[in-house]
């Protein structure tokens, strides 16, 4: 059973956290760079496509289950920052931070995550 | 004011008089996969914040212009603070188009031939034909605005000069420069000086002027760092899943994987 947690509002820099989505082809203004949102669950698909990567995650929300949409740059930029069409694999249960949409929507734009099986990260993580 | 026709002449006398025999030197060494340096805010020299990102609420730069047209670059600005400032490019149809494609993510290539020097933008559909072979631009009757233009150049060494004409002008932002929310008149048209400055930089020099919207010719430099030797560049397709749609008021919607927008408020 995967336990979820949704940590609201980490203090970490907005700065340091240049969004990686939204540069490539739309306007970032729906997401909130200000905050950072912690959600954990279960990676349901990684749709590798252009123009962005999403990472579809399943999250326990008090006892409900609800799907995130994460938004992540173009397959074409992600390659060449040492991911894979495979890093994420449907079942892997991980924490993924994003800068949430400012509406409260669930989805967000992709910072980083942590594979809770073996502790291994991907994106931007400390 | 010059008409675009008189400057279309002028520039092809002049490109004509001063093209080179395709042979008549080695052409630098362009080849690899080269990176934009910095983010995509067009002219990084004057932007506000200095650390500011295009789209970003409150970031401008400070491109030359007159009244008329500086208070549509604000109105634009209001735009992007209120996240109603579309990116054409979001449709996956339409070109960034010139100046825009000097300023794009992702990577580029640099293909330079004697006859042409190909500008391809791995975002996109991103091409900038620049002609090195003596050609002159077309009749005025033969030419019409389009995204990227018509470009006609020399090389003076090892530096690329092309100059740019014929572009497509702005039209409710149909086609912009940056997402600060800069756009150009019909009456654009640049001057590109494009070298080498070491051997793992290429810098694109731009002078643009704009009769109708500028008070004085704007000139931004832009720098490209070549990437590791064997990286690769892909094919971008951007309508292959766009889950980033805009509405008609100018909001860019985030769809869900069913393809319904997840937005609380789509309109």
């Amino acid at each position: 059973m995967t336990s979820v947690k949704l940590r609201m509002g980490l203090a970490i820099a907005a700065a340091v956290l240049v969004s990686t989505a939204a540069t490539a082809h739309h306007s970032a203004a729906m997401f909130d760079d200000s905050r950072v949102v912690e959600i954990k669950g279960v990676v349901k698909e990684l749709q590798w496509t252009n123009p962005h990567v999403w990472l579809q995650v399943t999250v326990d929300d008090k006892g409900a289950r609800k799907e995130w949409s994460v938004e992540a740059g173009s397959p074409n930029t992600l390659s060449r920052n040492g991911w894979k069409s495979t890093s994420f694999k449907p079942g892997d249960a991980v924490t993924v931070r994003i800068n949430p949409m400012k509406d409260g929507s669930a989805a967000g734009n992709f910072i980083g995550a942590k594979f809770d099986g073996d502790g291994r990260t991907i994106g931007r993580w400390n | 004011m010059r008409s675009l026709g008189t400057l279309v002449m002028v520039l092809a006398v002049t490109a004509g008089a001063q093209a080179q025999s395709p042979s008549s030197r080695p052409l630098p060494d362009w080849s690899g996969v080269w990176a934009m340096q910095g983010n995509t805010v067009f002219d990084r020299a004057s932007v506000q914040p200095p650390t500011g990102r295009a789209g970003d609420a409150g970031v401008r730069e400070a491109p030359p212009y007159n009244d008329e047209w500086e208070a549509i670059y604000r109105r634009n600005i209001d735009r992007v603070k209120a996240g109603a400032f579309p990116d054409p490019v979001s449709t996956c149809g339409t070109p960034h188009g010139f100046p825009r494609i000097m300023n794009v993510p992702d990577v580029y290539e640099f293909a330079v031939t004697p006859q042409a020097t190909w500008i391809l933008a791995e975002n996109g559909p991103g091409i900038l034909r620049v002609y090195t072979d003596g050609r002159s631009y077309p009749a005025k009757e033969d030419l019409w605005p389009t995204y990227t233009g018509a470009s006609i150049g020399r090389w003076e060494g090892d530096t690329l000069v092309f100059t740019t004409v014929s572009l497509k002008a702005s039209k409710d932002n149909d086609v912009i420069v940056d997402r600060t929310g800069i756009v150009l008149s019909d009456a654009s048209h640049s001057t590109t000086r494009m070298r080498k400055i070491d051997a793992e930089t290429i810098e694109a020099q731009m002078v643009i002027e704009d009769p109708k919207a500028f008070k004085a010719p704007w000139t931004v430099t832009k720098r490209y760092k070549k990437q590791p030797a064997g990286t690769w560049a892909w094919d971008y397709a951007c309508a292959e899943n766009n889950r980033n749609p805009i509405t008609d008021s100018g909001k860019t919607l985030t769809l869900g994987p069913d393809g319904k927008p997840l937005d609380k408020k789509v309109d």
